[in-house]
């Protein structure tokens, strides 16, 4: 059991070294979801307060901001594990006495890392936009740890996908995923605006409960459902991608 | 107890393909353990299965006494590996490769910078040890992959077609390496390779593969010598006269065997230095001439050509050309 830790430790090392060295590929992370923020809060921002009633649109806002960095970021576990395969890489790492999740889980925790910061960035970047926090701190870091924890579970698809084909395509599938999601959850208005249809899939869409649980930290204070349920739309998300990342490994040694 | 050994062992990934079809091995410690064959023989998937990168159809194998397929991990720890095609990281330097390799393999912690120092001293790199691997040429990465193989002292190496590709001076090193590492530490060596050379310099006994099996066994020297003949090489112009020679020297008296390969035709014959001239008298009444004629005795790829009906430098030649067109 050590060794999974200490290995997964040193390869998520590497896989931190490799951010280092190519910042540029971070840039999109950062700059679209800030982008989007800025322009959806600009645009519709003071009609979209009107017509739903939220008094603080740019709080509203801030957590899909943090969740669009989220899913571009953590596309990388995938993607780079597919280039260590095409390079043979992997099969170097394989042919190690490394446990052999810990081949998986060095790029995800990285990718945990680099979401942690980025998500830590976006945050700092709303509140100067005026997005406040009504938990202070401590709700700062309790929804940076959430950006972290959905990055986990959501790196797993993209990671899943790249062990099963080593495509690239395929395990940039992982990062489209997300889209659909975001936009059957209350991203842009809350969900008792939506119609019967879409307030139905976005009920039994996880990132609503992510959504909401982030949103609750920033506009309305300590809500312990609303973060027990984020926690727990993780949890489910994260127990079903990742086994779908251990099956992807059993594939490459089959 | 061998270092390596097989009994039976098979990798079928479709009932039609059988890339390896029951071999048998038990390879010596200390031996240097040469497995030849052209590009699609087998080579390949018996060092992926002995390594645990593929698990076997059928039949069972074992490397430093345990089973490839049951103490996986354990055989993991015991070999180091070279891949074909050095597959290297090329974001990290060679000096963070190495550490990162040591650290997987578990070499203590207070011995790790010393070890990863030495084999950057042996594998001449350690000038170019802080720059990132995409720098480097591909035989400094061959290198580079061979110290990843020994970081933790193996006792048994796979070094899977370890100098395809490089030029001679580096083909020339890696021979060295493999050479002192099996005189002075006594590291047992599978190299696969495509180069008859290679075996007939370093190996202590050579296994050729064709089509999956193993169709011939023995040190390099049993091997020309189970041909016990010399061999007439008769270069001759047109198809047509080539047709015609083959037919004629099969008429002499001694001949062993006859193989037509592109232009030449080549004989096995007893006391080669007899027949020659009456090879090229029995051609010449047929009005043929020979454009070159050679006398030589048996090498490893008189022993290919016997065993599989084909040259081996010729289909490695056209890989590596078919390789460098792609």
């Amino acid at each position: 059991m050590t060794a999974v830790f200490t290995d997964t430790y040193y390869l998520m090392l590497r896989a931190l070294r490799e951010t280092i060295r190519q910042p540029a590929l971070e840039i999109g992370n950062v700059f679209i979801p800030i982008f989007f923020f800025a322009v959806t809060v600009g645009a519709i921002g003071s009609s979209a307060a009107r017509a739903f009633g939220v008094d603080n649109y740019t709080g509203f806002q801030m957590p899909i901001a943090v969740l669009q960095g989220v899913a571009g970021a953590a596309g990388v576990a995938g993607i780079a594990t597919v280039t260590d395969i095409e390079r043979g890489y992997f099969d170097k790492l394989l042919l190690t006495p490394a446990p052999r999740i810990s081949l998986a889980l060095g790029r995800l925790a990285a990718d945990v890392v680099r979401i942690c910061i980025l998500s830590a960035f976006i945050v700092f970047v709303g509140l100067l936009f005026g997005s406040g926090m009504e938990t202070g701190v401590l709700g700062i870091v309790v929804l940076v740890v959430m950006a972290g924890a959905f990055g986990l579970a959501y790196s797993g698809i993209g990671m899943a996908l790249a062990l099963k084909t080593g495509s690239a395509q395929a395990a940039q599938l992982g990062f489209l995923i997300f889209f659909p999601l975001l936009f059957l959850s209350p991203a842009f208005a809350p969900k008792e605006y939506f119609a019967p249809w879409l307030e139905f899939l976005a009920t039994i869409n996880p990132v609503t409960y992510i959504v909401e649980g982030m949103r609750s930290l920033v506009l309305e204070g300590w809500d312990a459902a609303a973060i027990a349920k984020a926690f727990g739309a993780i949890f489910g998300m994260g127990v079903l991608t990742m086994s779908l990342v251990l099956w992807g490994l059993r594939g490459r040694t089959a | 107890m061998a270092a390596i050994f097989a009994q039976g062992l098979a990798k079928h990934f479709t009932p039609e393909i059988k890339a390896v079809d029951g071999i048998d091995l038990a390879i010596e410690p200390g031996q240097i353990f040469g497995f030849l064959g052209a590009n699609g023989s087998g080579k390949t998937t018996t060092v992926r299965m002995l390594t645990t990168l593929l698990r076997p159809t059928a039949g069972r194998a074992e490397v430093s006494g345990l089973d490839v397929e049951n103490h996986a991990g354990q055989v993991r720890a015991s070999i180091g590996v070279a891949l074909q095609e050095a597959g290297l990281d090329d974001i990290q330097t060679g000096r963070e490769l190495l550490t990162l390799s040591a650290r997987l393999y578990r070499v203590p912690s207070s011995q790790m910078k010393a070890r990863v120092d030495e084999l950057l001293r042996i594998v001449d790199l350690e000038e170019s040890a802080d720059r990132a691997l995409k720098t480097y040429s591909g035989g400094m990465q061959r290198r580079l992959d061979l110290a990843a193989a020994l970081v933790h002292r193996p006792t048994v190496v796979f070094l899977d077609e370890p100098t395809t590709g490089l030029d001679p001076i580096s083909r020339d090193a890696i021979w060295r390496y493999v050479g002192e590492l099996n005189r002075t530490e006594g590291v047992t060596f599978f190299l696969t390779t495509q180069y008859l050379e290679e075996a007939d310099r370093l190996a202590d006994e050579v296994a050729i593969m064709a089509a999956g099996k193993i169709v011939a066994q023995g040190s390099p020297a049993e091997l020309k010598a189970s041909i016990g003949t010399d061999v007439v090489s008769l270069r001759i112009g047109s198809d047509e006269d080539l047709t015609r020679a083959s037919d004629a020297v099969r008429r002499f008296e001694g001949i062993e065997d006859v193989r037509v390969v592109d232009d030449a035709v080549i004989c096995y014959v007893r006391d080669g230095s007899s027949a020659i001239a009456a090879l090229v008298l029995l051609l010449d009444g047929a009005n043929i001439r020979p454009r070159e004629v050679t006398l030589s005795q048996p090498t490893l790829d008189d022993v290919f050509l016997r065993k599989t009906g084909h040259h081996m430098e010729a289909d490695a030649a056209a890989d590596a050309k078919v390789r460098k067109s792609s």
